[in-house]
């Protein structure tokens, strides 16, 4: 008789797919980010575009004029922008840079997923955030506005469209910038604070050096530029805009894009060391 | 026989400090201990076992795979890392639950098994609990049960028993006997070499990035008792005390280093405190403490590291 030492093999279980698993790391991201930072910026970005869309849209409505043009009314301005990258920097800003910081990243990568789901997985949860803020309070002023007679059916599904059609563009581009900025740094607010600072210094360096060189093709640089171009077109309006609104938008999905893989191509890089 | 883990001449370096410098041991089944003092490289072993960092050079493999990389065979390894830094924001149950989500586990599946995990690491009262409010002790167990809630083959726990209270390390020592008998494979580091002693003879010690001594830990232990050893004692009369250990043949010498402090060098540290305890209710001395400097291994990893040279 022999005695040999019990050999341990794994007892099968049905295992659930990619797909899935990724998605299990964007539900836990997106309750990640329910905290008092992104949703007081999500409450006054809704607050703020609903009622500004509402009340346009009502007195639109009685003095007379396109209604399409009342519900674009808030896209076309700077503090819809604004508003975009505030929620945008306190979603994202800690999305990959409170991970490597606490070297919590190992708990995840340690699993048998791909950096390529994991960046992805954090992409689609900054992104979710995004086109809930971009899209959201759209969508709730053209249905108020059409619940209240004060728009058409017609008018506030064209509304809803170029909400959804501008928000995608947003998300795909601030998704990309927070990811990368995220990527650089240990620290959430680092990165915070390197989002406000990217966003808003190219907007105003493209600014003044295109109104001094009077070039018009710089403006595709220029974020506030792209919106105010994709946003008309979205809406179905002719745009006074020098920038073509379908390069606009290649140009924010592009570098949004460009961004995220270079942050992808970061951490491959990164290693998870100690501090 | 191939060990469950092979490294072989493995060096990783962070710019100009060395993390590693020419590892090279075999990790058999069942449990080994990785034992070295802060800083020796047992950290920088496991990340690179855990995937997360690629050696400069050299060989290593877990299982018979390359350790770099996230392949599909990582889910018959379970790593617990001895930082500890974790989800804070969710409660020890989603903490378990979302990772063996990640791990591929339907939502059902991956419940029981969080249970079933946090009640062998007995969490399970403090599993609605967020993870900031863990004691130490607490977090060191929600990693362990992270780790093993998968029923992986090979379990990389490092430093486990860092932070847990007396009681905590018996139960998880008794948890990673369990683990063993049931055929998985451990490696447990420490920088305590009496903590893996009591889980296993087979040890790799590690210093300066090297393996200095593996195998049976007794033949080990024997090239460390070779080596006289320095045991503090605490004590109002040293001087009494000294006279009474005057007489022991392994005691090789005698020193009063501070006011109340008797240090001693033997030869034998295994009989020393197996006969201090008859010493001091027959001689009617009294010993308020008594500390040993080689349980800070560095000395003998020093010690190991220069025979070697």
């Amino acid at each position: 008789m022999s005695i040999s030492a019990p050999r341990y093999v794994q007892a099968p279980v049905a295992r659930v797919g990619r797909t899935s698993r990724t998605w299990s790391i964007v539900q836990r991201e997106i309750r990640r980010r329910s905290t008092w930072g992104p949703l007081l910026a999500m409450v006054l970005t809704w607050f703020i575009i609903t009622l500004w869309t509402v009340v346009s849209v009502f007195f639109t409505s009685l003095v007379g004029g396109s209604i399409r043009a009342a519900f674009e009314t808030p896209y076309e301005s700077v503090i819809w922008n604004l508003l975009m990258l505030i929620v945008a920097a306190t979603v994202g800003a800690g999305s990959l840079a409170d991970d490597i910081g606490s070297r919590s990243i190992t708990l995840y990568l340690s699993r048998p997923i791909h950096l390529t789901d994991y960046v992805a997985a954090k992409a689609s949860a900054i992104g979710i955030w995004i086109l809930i803020a971009a899209v959201g309070p759209g969508c709730v002023a053209a249905g108020v506005s059409a619940a209240l007679g004060w728009a058409s059916v017609s008018d506030a599904l064209a509304a809803v469209g170029g909400c959804l059609a501008l928000g995608l563009v947003t998300a795909v581009f601030f998704t990309g910038i927070c990811l990368a900025l995220s990527s650089v740094t240990r620290r959430s607010l680092y990165a915070g604070v390197a989002i406000f600072g990217v966003v808003l210094s190219v907007t105003a360096a493209v600014s003044v050096i295109s109104g001094i060189t009077q070039n018009a093709n710089l403006l595709y640089a220029d974020l506030t530029s792209n919106t105010q171009s994709i946003a008309e077109a979205a809406f179905g309006l002719p745009s006074p805009y020098p920038t073509d609104p379908a390069a606009s938008a290649a140009v924010m999905v592009l570098t949004g894009v460009v961004l995220a893989t270079l942050a992808w191509w970061r951490l491959s890089r990164i290693e998870v060391v100690g501090e | 026989m191939t060990g469950v883990v092979e490294a072989e001449a493995v060096t990783k370096r962070y710019g100009e400090v060395l993390g590693l410098n020419g590892f090279s041991a075999t990790f058999s089944e069942g449990i080994t201990g990785l034992v070295g003092p802060n800083g020796a490289g047992k950290s920088t072993l496991y990340r690179l076992l855990a995937g997360q960092l690629k050696e400069d050079a050299g060989r290593l493999t877990l299982l018979g795979y390359p350790a770099w990389g996230q392949g599909e065979f990582r889910r018959r390894v379970g790593y617990c890392p001895e930082s500890p830094a974790l989800f804070d924001w969710m409660t020890g149950r989603d903490f378990v639950t979302t990772l063996l989500r990640v791990d591929g586990f339907s939502r059902s599946e991956a419940a029981d098994r969080s249970a079933r995990a946090l009640e062998e690491v007995d969490l399970t009262a403090d599993a609605h609990r967020r993870l900031r409010v863990y004691s130490k002790g607490m977090r060191q167990r929600v990693k362990i049960a992270q780790c093993i809630a998968h029923d992986p083959e090979l379990i990389l726990l490092d430093e486990p028993l860092n932070g847990v209270d007396p009681v905590g390390r018996a139960a998880l020592s008794g948890l990673m006997r369990r683990l063993s008998a049931s055929g998985r494979h451990l490696i447990v580091s420490s920088h305590v070499l009496y903590e893996v002693e009591r889980l296993t003879d087979q040890i790799v010690m590690i210093a300066n990035g090297q393996a200095i001594a593996q195998g049976d830990l007794h033949r080990i232990r024997d090239l460390i008792d070779s080596r006289p050893h320095v045991i503090d004692l605490e004590s109002p009369d040293p001087r009494a005390l000294a006279r009474a250990l005057g007489g022991w043949d392994h005691v090789v010498s005698l020193e009063f280093p501070a006011p109340g402090h008797l240090r001693i060098l033997t030869r034998s540290p295994d009989s020393f405190y197996r006969d201090l305890p008859d010493l001091v209710l027959r001689e009617g001395v009294t010993v308020k403490a008594v500390r040993s400097a080689d349980d800070n291994l560095d000395a003998v990893f020093r010690y190991l590291s220069e025979g070697r040279r």
